[in-house]
């Protein structure tokens, strides 16, 4: 009798224990995000540690916020070369199988092949990088962490010279290419801001290269007579290597900034030795991933040992990282908004123009984040991080340098 | 005036550059008269050979460099063993979508044996450049340009005065003939993705040397391709000449018009002047005229 009753008290248990589990599993509403990667074109490289820090941020606000207000997210990858004709073709296709509340975006061609398409689709688009003039308009459906590459250029630019003290504009030079109009737009924005300060800052030359190995030491040669006091190179590693080994070969001495997607890493393991770029630096309004204990480095080794995060401590990774902890905190705003079972990628927009992410909410990865209506980027607030090597160590040189404004280009 | 003639000197042998990687698409047109839309991705792969043995694997440059030759030569045996030998005998345009399928294949097996990273390519030649005077000539470029006249002229001596040579010709003209006539078309046409693919590689070690590399350097071959048509696909010694014209224009376009522009035209240049030409000459400037009697 005794062994009876008990296995009738299991079986209630087990039955409660059920229904216990099915009444929250169908509590819990599941959304998709898009992930628009380039694991086979110009950004391969550095996609690993970027795609490999968003997934782990995504299986963490699963089980630690997710969990908590109803909403289990699923993430799939999409390939597109960096090719803005692959990504119109894919999307179609996104859409349809995912059906996403938000995308993920890569570069300059999500922009360029989405930017018209979002809107109708009612899907926002959260971007690693910095942003793009060419996008810069109102009622955006793309927004960037960061403001354009040209303001990023622009905070280091006034730093530099602040640095170098005096009074006459900072002579600088330019490597950029006409193969993505991302590389374009970053040269145009630099100029537009020197055109309306032409005491802080003077371009003495834009050069035009392939964003493939080259010889540039002729170029190189004719800015440095112009008195290039630093050279811009935000393309892509090759271009950092071919004005590094022109410089080289000159003997001359003029530093090199270089942005996140062609890093001083990057650069420095593309000419083989990252001492080779002693006195360059790169410039991101964003964390640097130097080896501070900073709460952005106790987040990315927390991912580390619980969630199987495998991307290294790099530029990319804070990128990935700083990317996936926006569209999270959109997310979850939106469902304290409208609802966790009603939430959709009109009210991931909406909460994002609307929310302010705190410093502490990206673990100051980012500073405080409040889109607007005017743009893609914050306008306001907005402070840029320095990196260089310094007795060859990868070192902060400066942080929460202010971004200055530039009128649109 | 000084930069004048530094533009004209770094133009002529950034030129001779692109005829080395010209004379890649020669050879193997001249054998199987199949334009190799692969020949970057050969310029790569080569490259990344030479990257293995001397960078990954730390060789010695005497020793590694001959090894990435042979190896390269070795690969280009391979793809003619497994692609090209199937197809004597069939179409053209078949072989011209066979080597589009190659890029596709060379790329993806770039990807997968070396990954996606830029790897640092070994410096095989000094970086200090030549200076005379004003004059400011990148040594690397200087001392490809020698190799490549050389190169150039042997080759030409080769096809016309050996008889090897002489029978990769009679299969340029006509593969039946050749057949007829008890030449090895298949031997020929071996022989020509050998020296392709061996050629490619130089042309890697000249390119690359003391910069970076990745799987996107492959661009170096649309890059050659106006000085192939321009020269015309037969003419192994025109290609220099082409070579030089394309290098020239290339290079003073870039410093003077670009600045006026706003733009990189000199990219595009070389581009537009192959085809004014290639509308008065079809066959390019060397090219076979191909008289058919009906």
């Amino acid at each position: 009798m005794t062994i009876l009753k008990n296995i009738k008290i299991a079986g209630v248990a087990a039955a409660l224990g059920l229904l216990t589990i099915t009444a929250s599993a169908r509590a819990e509403t599941t959304y998709n995000v898009a992930s628009l990667a380039d694991f086979t074109g110009p950004y391969a490289d550095v996609m690993k540690d970027l795609i490999g820090a968003r997934r782990p941020v995504i299986d963490w606000w699963n089980a630690e916020v997710g969990k908590k207000i109803g909403i289990k997210l699923g993430i799939k990858d999409y390939d597109h070369r960096y090719d803005a004709a692959q990504v119109a073709s894919l999307w179609p296709g996104i859409k349809a199988e995912l059906n996403p509340i938000i995308a993920l975006g890569v570069g300059g061609p999500d922009v360029a092949a989405l930017q018209g398409r979002l809107p109708t689709d009612k899907i926002p688009m959260v971007m690693s990088t910095a942003a793009y003039g060419f996008a810069w308009k109102p009622d955006p459906w793309i927004f960037n962490q960061r403001p354009t590459y040209s303001h990023e250029a622009a905070a280091f630019f006034e730093w530099l010279r602040q640095k170098r003290g005096g009074s006459g504009p900072l002579k600088v030079a330019i490597i950029s290419s006409e193969a993505s109009p991302a590389y374009v737009d970053q040269h145009k924005g630099v100029q537009r801001y020197a055109a309306d300060n032409p005491g802080k800052v003077e371009v003495v030359e834009v050069v035009f290269t392939e964003v493939q190995p080259t010889d540039l030491t002729t170029q190189v040669n004719r800015v440095t007579r112009k008195g290039a006091e630093v050279i811009m190179i935000m393309t892509n590693t090759a271009a950092v290597v071919a004005t590094k080994r022109a410089l080289q070969s000159l003997g001359k001495n003029v530093p090199i900034v270089v942005s996140s997607h062609n890093g001083l890493a990057e650069s420095g393991r593309a000419i083989g030795d990252i001492k080779q770029m002693e006195g360059d630096y790169e410039v991101y309004a964003m964390a640097a991933p130097t080896d501070a204990k900073t709460p952005g480095r106790e987040f990315f080794e927390m991912l580390q040992s619980k969630y199987n995060l495998k991307a290294k401590w790099t530029v990319s990774a804070v990128q990935g990282l700083g990317q996936a902890l926006i569209a999270m905190r959109a997310i979850e705003a939106a469902a304290k908004k409208v609802g966790a079972d009603k939430v959709t990628g009109e009210a991931v927009r909406e909460a994002l123009m609307s929310t302010t992410i705190s410093a502490d909410e990206t673990y100051k990865i980012l500073g405080n984040t409040k889109f607007s209506n005017d743009g893609p980027f914050p306008t306001q607030g907005l402070v840029a991080s320095i990196v260089t090597i310094k007795d060859g160590k990868y070192t902060e040189a400066a942080a929460n340098v202010p971004v200055p404004s530039i009128n649109k280009w | 005036m000084i930069d004048f003639v530094n533009y004209f000197i770094n133009g002529a042998l950034v030129g001779l550059l692109y005829a080395l990687i010209a004379m890649g698409f020669v050879v193997i047109y001249r054998a199987s008269k199949v334009f190799n839309f692969a020949q970057g991705e050969l310029v790569v792969f080569g490259g990344f050979i030479v990257w293995w043995m001397v960078a990954s694997l730390g060789l010695p440059l005497s020793i590694g460099l001959p090894l990435a030759f042979v190896a390269a030569a070795l690969f280009g045996l391979l793809v003619e063993r497994v692609f090209f030998s199937r197809l004597a005998g069939e179409s053209v345009f078949a072989m011209v979508m066979v080597t589009i399928g190659l890029l596709i294949l060379i790329r993806g097996l770039i990807l997968v044996l070396f990954g996606p990273q830029v790897r640092s390519f070994p410096i095989i030649f000094p970086l200090q450049p030549v200076i005379i005077g004003e004059i400011l000539i990148p040594r690397s470029l200087l001392i490809g340009g020698v190799i490549t006249v050389i190169v150039g002229f042997g080759l030409s001596w080769f096809f016309n005065r050996t008889r090897a040579g002489l029978r990769m010709t009679a299969v340029a003209e006509d593969h039946q003939v050749a057949l007829l006539m008890g030449i090895s078309v298949k031997r020929s046409i071996a022989f020509a993705w050998i020296l392709g693919a061996v050629l490619s590689t130089l042309g890697a070690v000249i390119f690359l040397s003391g910069k970076s590399l990745n799987f996107l350097a492959s661009d170096i071959g649309l890059a050659a391709l106006p000085v192939a048509l321009l020269a015309g696909f037969e003419a192994i010694a025109g290609v220099l000449l082409a070579g030089l014209i394309v290098g020239i224009i290339q290079g003073l376009v870039t410093a003077y018009l670009d600045p006026i522009v706003g733009g990189a035209i000199g990219t595009v240049f070389p581009f537009i002047i192959m085809l004014l030409i290639l509308f008065i000459r079809p066959t390019g400037m060397f090219g076979w005229k191909t008289i058919e009697r009906v």
